[in-house]
């Protein structure tokens, strides 16, 4: 009987954990995963090796909701100058003759139900590669976070340790000092954040 | 715990509050609707209950599955060229209008990448100054009609615009032979400059052919009272802000229209011109009850035909020269008496006006009373009739030159004839009689079967046009989105009929503005773009009434007959827009359905209830219709709505209500005579007065100056509370909705619906109690049922501090933010539905069904992207328009300052044309909202619950004058 009880609810406990790590699996949250893309894009050679400024390409991530992808006009403008004859770059040229978007398979997605704005993270000290990772270190960009909501509310609940001055936001390879958690206050206080308010539903959800 | 509705008369000191009238005969229907919390589970068989949880557990199945989300690697298109100025996510706003009778409806128009999704009146236009009505919030979804005309068609089958330019080229080759003899243009009204211009070259190519106009809604009817009563055909604006005293006759300024918005807006502004009284007195004789009647303080009731002898009373005790005095009953003497006494102060102060029903008559007597109190020019003003086109023929006319074989082509515009002309005319036979016929509209419709050319007409929203707003400012129309329909503007296919090939959209349109704009053309072009309005309105002119005028004498018969245009689909040009048809109407709260209007007194005779059946006859001609018991309507006096017993609107008009056309004489079109004779069989009407009823007492309130300030001084006592009060964040989100300056005419509930993506559930989920507004106006009488007092309350979600609702989810999915708002996530609901029989206030709706468009729709264009479209089996609500303060909260935390007193302004709250609606913060004690709730008048609904809403509302101003007469 005793062994029965134990039996059955280390199966429960068991499953329970089951689940529990399924759900957070690399194959449910989709991170890791390199889809096949139009153009064989790497961020390494673009914001890596050559240094480009992510809102070069990512032009409206200041302004707006959505960081955007950049127009085929804005490929263009270095892309009919170099590699103009690229074979790899046809779908790009094709898109500017034929007035067609090119059509890039989403990477970081975030549910319908999640209303997220670029513009007020950045505004606030959040990093680009505290959410989207090392993508100077991508050849074919994968999401590197798992975009669950605990990812999110982790940083809102606490939003200190996390946060960057201003010229640091597009700097890959910052991380925080041992003093985070100081620095971040300041921040903070400088920036306003209110703290507290963060967490409530309708800030992400409508 | 059941629910009981009899303690209000006992609990209640002021009158007796009652929704509608099964309440007073405490029909036992009623009481079991009551009960349930939504009425439809009553109708659930007990043997249904085993059949329900099996269904219940499939559905779970099926949600299960639902959970899974396909992949999210989806596909994103990013520009190929991204136009200067464009942010990707955040709409954009353009200047243009929408038409209502061929009046502008100035907007701004919200466009998210390219398609519009809302449509707010233009706060810089003279009209509209940023308000709005039902028709103008509801014109998005007119455009994303899936049932408009896509491509143009013959007989039926569908051409391309080459073929209809040949096939015009041979008929411009047989009019030119003849001048144009056998050619009839048949018309709508139209303001627009361009348009008016093309027809005169029509006519200078043609000047044979004969242009008709027709018009449903009265602006024919208007021209011929105004020609009689003044001598030339005018437009009559009232400056109802200088008004301090109205009296109108059978009158509905308040009520739908073009001039809607301009009218509530100078209504409030007199309304609200002190603060420790009513700030104008409204005196109504009238037939049928209407927004305007509501809120009179002194209303009488009087069968239409009494109108032209009430006023000629009025006059003579007015002293107006030649008024006789005719015999008047005890109520009408009397409400002639304090009429006129009111009136005897004011020069220059007060304004008179009168209906299309009251005929010429009533008009002449008006418009003397008028000269006599000198308030013309001052409280009235007139201007020359701005609709076009001028000096043209009648329906009846066009119909007797077709029959008598003159006309071989008919060319008509943006209008639908076959269905709107008056049944005895036969037109849609007539139509079909002629050789060749093009018909021009946005849909295949009723005479668009008839002809032979179905040409198909661009929205207002995708054309280029140009059109004035009833003060005679002009606009021009910018389109918002590209045509998605193998559509052409009016002036298109006008330049085609003038022999031009393939022309532009925008040709015409500049042509006629530069002609306008002279050398600075591009500068003001561009102006006149941004703005939404080329400054100027038409210029007043004083014309006096003339002296010698005589009206034709009325005749006398069985009873009364009035028509009106519906309040939501108006003449049935909206009939298949969803939104409008389940906007309960306005006093009925009837949707998806017109009703024959008796007065309480007509009902008993019949021995009739709301929904049976009866047949009116007029002359010859028959309909049958539900019966509708209005309280406070005349004895003798029956009203038709026009608009309804569609057959070609689409999926969504056809086959609703009866066809008031039908019956409609075409000499006497607004008020006639006729008999009723009831039915024995019923119908089931989709009604929503009694849906969704409060527990309690003294919901909608009235005060007095007196009491007012008898009350100042004490405070009200904060209720005691054994939760903790809610600590507080920087901000605290409260409304305040004046029911005085509320006219209840469902802008905000149309602005709601459109701002929050909410669904459209159908007449019979209607039935069942199940409809989806977030926001509803509750309306309430007082008083005895022949002669009621009518209140309009705005309920929606109170976002209670204390919030019943929030104890009774068991999976905390509605929650409190610190800034006061209930919240709901609708991921987390499970749809026990507790929430919503814990609130006391009954504003939370649940999704039966997935109410959502088949995905290939095109009317899911008009979703607002920054609200979730919910699915099936979960809870939703009013949410302040989270989304506009959280846009709000990031753009000022952008900028490190705090939010602006005026920064959030919900959808309501902008569309309501009397500023009804304040929102804001309740801790900034300097805002608006702040102030409000400190006025006189403020009270909390259902207060004695402890909830500690954050709606609260102002009572409505009773006089003290009034009281004492009714004491």
């Amino acid at each position: 009987m005793r062994l029965f009880l134990i039996g059955g609810l280390s199966l429960v406990g068991g499953s329970v954990v089951a689940v529990v790590g399924f759900a957070r699996s690399a194959y449910m949250t989709e991170t890791d995963i390199r889809p096949q893309q139009p153009v064989p894009f790497s961020h390494r050679h673009h914001a890596g090796e050559l240094g480009i400024d992510c809102r070069y390409c990512h032009s409206n991530v200041e302004m707006g909701p959505r960081a955007g992808l950049p127009p085929t006009e804005t490929c263009m403008t270095c892309h009919s100058e170099i590699w103009s004859n690229a074979a790899m770059l046809e779908p790009v040229r094709e898109s500017l003759a034929r007035n067609t978007p090119i059509q890039w398979t989403r990477v970081a997605k975030l549910p319908d139900y999640v209303f997220f704005r670029h513009d007020i993270h950045i505004a606030k000290g959040v990093g680009c590669e505290s959410c989207h990772g090392r993508i100077d270190q991508m050849a074919l960009t994968y999401r590197a976070k798992a975009f669950t909501m605990e990812f999110c509310i982790d940083c809102h609940r606490d939003p200190a340790p996390r946060l960057r001055l201003p010229d640091h936001i597009t700097d890959m390879a910052w991380r925080p000092t041992a003093n985070a958690r100081k620095e971040g206050e300041a921040i903070a206080a400088h920036e306003g954040i209110r703290f507290g308010e963060l967490t409530h539903c309708y800030v992400c959800h409508r | 715990m059941k629910r009981r509705i009899d303690h209000q008369s006992q609990a209640t000191a002021g009158p007796r509050v009652w929704a509608g009238i099964e309440e007073l005969s405490d029909d036992p229907r009623l009481r079991a609707l009551i009960e349930a919390e939504y009425p439809a589970v009553l109708e659930l068989p007990t043997t249904a209950r085993r059949q329900f949880l099996k269904l219940m557990g499939a559905s779970f199945a099926l949600a299960g599955l639902t959970g899974c989300e396909k992949s999210s690697f989806v596909a994103a298109l990013p520009y190929v060229d991204q136009p200067a100025n464009e942010t990707i996510g955040l709409p954009r706003y353009y200047a243009t209008a929408v038409l209502l009778d061929g009046y502008a409806q100035p907007v701004i128009s919200t466009t998210h990448a390219g398609r519009p999704t809302k449509l707010d009146g233009n706060p810089d236009h003279p009209v509209t100054r940023g308000r709005s009505d039902v028709f103008m919030q509801s014109a998005v979804l007119q455009l994303y009609d899936p049932d408009r005309a896509a491509a143009p068609s013959r007989h039926g089958e569908p051409v391309n615009w080459s073929d209809v330019e040949s096939a015009m080229g041979t008929m411009r080759e047989n009019w030119r032979a003849d001048q144009g003899d056998r050619v009839r243009l048949l018309l709508g009204p139209t303001t627009s400059p361009t348009l008016l211009r093309q027809i005169d070259a029509f006519r200078k190519q043609f000047p044979k052919a004969r242009v008709h106009l027709h018009t449903t809604t009265g602006l024919e009817a208007g021209r011929q009272i105004t020609t009689a009563v003044y001598g030339q055909a005018v437009d009559l604006h009232y400056e109802l802000a200088n008004c301090d005293v109205v009296v109108g006759f059978d009158e509905d300024f308040l009520g739908p229209g073009p001039d809607q918005v301009r009218n509530a807006f100078g209504w409030s502004q007199a309304r609200r011109r002190f603060g420790d009284r009513p700030g104008n007195l409204l005196f109504m004789a009238e037939s049928v009850p209407s927004a305007t009647g509501a809120l009179a303080h002194q209303r009488l009731i009087a069968d239409a035909r009494r109108m032209p002898a009430l006023v000629e009373a009025l006059a003579s005790a007015l002293g107006v020269a030649g008024a006789t005095k005719p015999e008047l009953a005890e109520a009408e003497a009397g409400w002639i008496e304090r009429a006129a006494d009111a009136c005897k102060e004011k020069i220059g102060r007060s304004l008179f006006v009168s209906g299309l029903s009251g005929g010429i008559a009533t008009a002449l007597w008006v418009a003397r009373i008028n000269q006599q109190l000198g308030n013309g020019g001052e409280t009235l003003k007139l201007t020359a009739s701005l609709a076009g086109p001028s000096e043209t023929g009648t329906l009846a006319a066009l119909v007797s030159d077709i029959n008598a074989g003159h006309v071989t082509s008919l060319i008509v515009l943006d209008c639908n004839p076959a269905y709107t002309g008056p049944g005895e005319l036969e037109l849609g036979a007539a139509i079909a009689r002629v050789r060749s016929s093009l018909h021009i509209g946005l849909q295949r419709d009723e005479t668009g079967e008839k002809c032979e050319w179905q040409l198909p007409l661009a929205h207002a929203l995708e054309s280029w046009s140009d059109a004035k707003a009833v003060d005679g400012t002009a606009t021009i129309l910018q389109p918002v989105i590209s045509p998605f329909y193998d559509v052409k503007t009016a002036h298109q296919i006008f330049a085609m009929l003038l022999g031009e090939t393939d022309p532009s959209s925008d040709a015409a349109v500049r042509e006629t503005w530069r002609q306008n704009f002279g050398d600075a053309f591009e500068v003001r072009w561009r102006q006149a773009l941004h703005d939404g309005f080329v400054e100027g309105a038409a210029p007043f002119v004083t014309v006096p009434p003339a002296a010698d005028a005589t009206a034709p004498p009325g005749t006398a018969g069985d009873l009364d007959i009035v028509f009106q245009p519906d309040p939501t689909i108006w003449d049935g040009r909206f009939a298949n827009v969803g939104w409008l048809q389940e906007l309960p109407k306005t006093l009925t709260t009837v949707t998806w359905s017109n009703v024959i209007a008796v007065s309480p007194a007509l009902a008993k005779r019949l021995a009739a209830a709301n929904g049976d059946h009866a047949e009116v006859a007029i002359g010859k001609r028959r309909i049958n219709g539900p019966l509708w018991v209005m309280p406070g309507q005349a004895d003798n006096t029956v009203a038709l709505y026009l608009g309804y017993g569609r057959t070609r609107a689409g999926r969504v008009g056809d086959g609703l209500g009866y066809d008031a056309y039908q019956v409609r004489p075409d000499a006497e079109p607004w008020l006639t005579q006729g008999s009723l004779r009831k039915l024995d069989t019923r119908d089931d009407l989709p009604v929503t007065q009694l849906h969704h009823r409060m527990e309690g007492f003294d919901f909608a309130r009235e005060v007095s100056p007196t009491q007012v300030k008898e009350a100042s001084g004490h405070p009200s006592i904060d209720q005691a509370s054994l939760y903790a009060k809610w600590p507080s964040a920087k901000n605290a989100w409260g409304m305040v909705i004046d029911l005085d300056s509320c006219i209840g005419c469902n802008a905000c509930v149309a602005a709601c619906t459109a701002e929050n993506n909410v669904p459209v559930v159908g007449a019979d989920q209607v039935r069942a109690g199940r409809e989806m507004h977030w926001l509803r106006i509750a309306r309430y009488y007082t008083g005895d049922i022949a002669e009621p007092r009518s209140f309009f309350e705005p309920v929606p979600c109170m976002h209670c501090e204390d919030a019943p609702c929030e104890m009774g989810c068991p999976v905390h999915a509605t929650t409190h933010s610190p800034e006061g708002v209930n919240q709901m996530v609708y991921n987390r609901c499970i749809g026990t539905r507790t929430c919503s029989s814990y609130c006391p206030y009954k504003v939370r709706r649940f999704n039966f069904y997935d109410y959502r468009a088949p995905a290939d729709s095109p009317t899911h264009a008009a979703h607002n992207p920054d609200v979730t479209v919910r699915s099936r089996g979960v809870m939703e609500k009013c949410t302040y328009c989270t989304q506009r303060i959280e846009a709000a909260h990031v753009a000022a935390d952008k900028e490190n300052r705090p939010i602006r007193d005026g920064e959030v302004v919900t959808a309501c709250q902008q569309a309501c044309p009397t500023k009804a609606i304040v929102f804001g913060d309740v801790n900034d004690p300097t805002s608006e909202v702040a102030r409000l709730k400190r006025d006189g008048r403020h009270y909390v609904l259902l207060e004695e619950q402890g909830t500690r809403p954050r709606t609260t509302y102002l009572a409505r101003w009773r006089e003290d004058e009034t009281e004492s007469r009714r004491r």
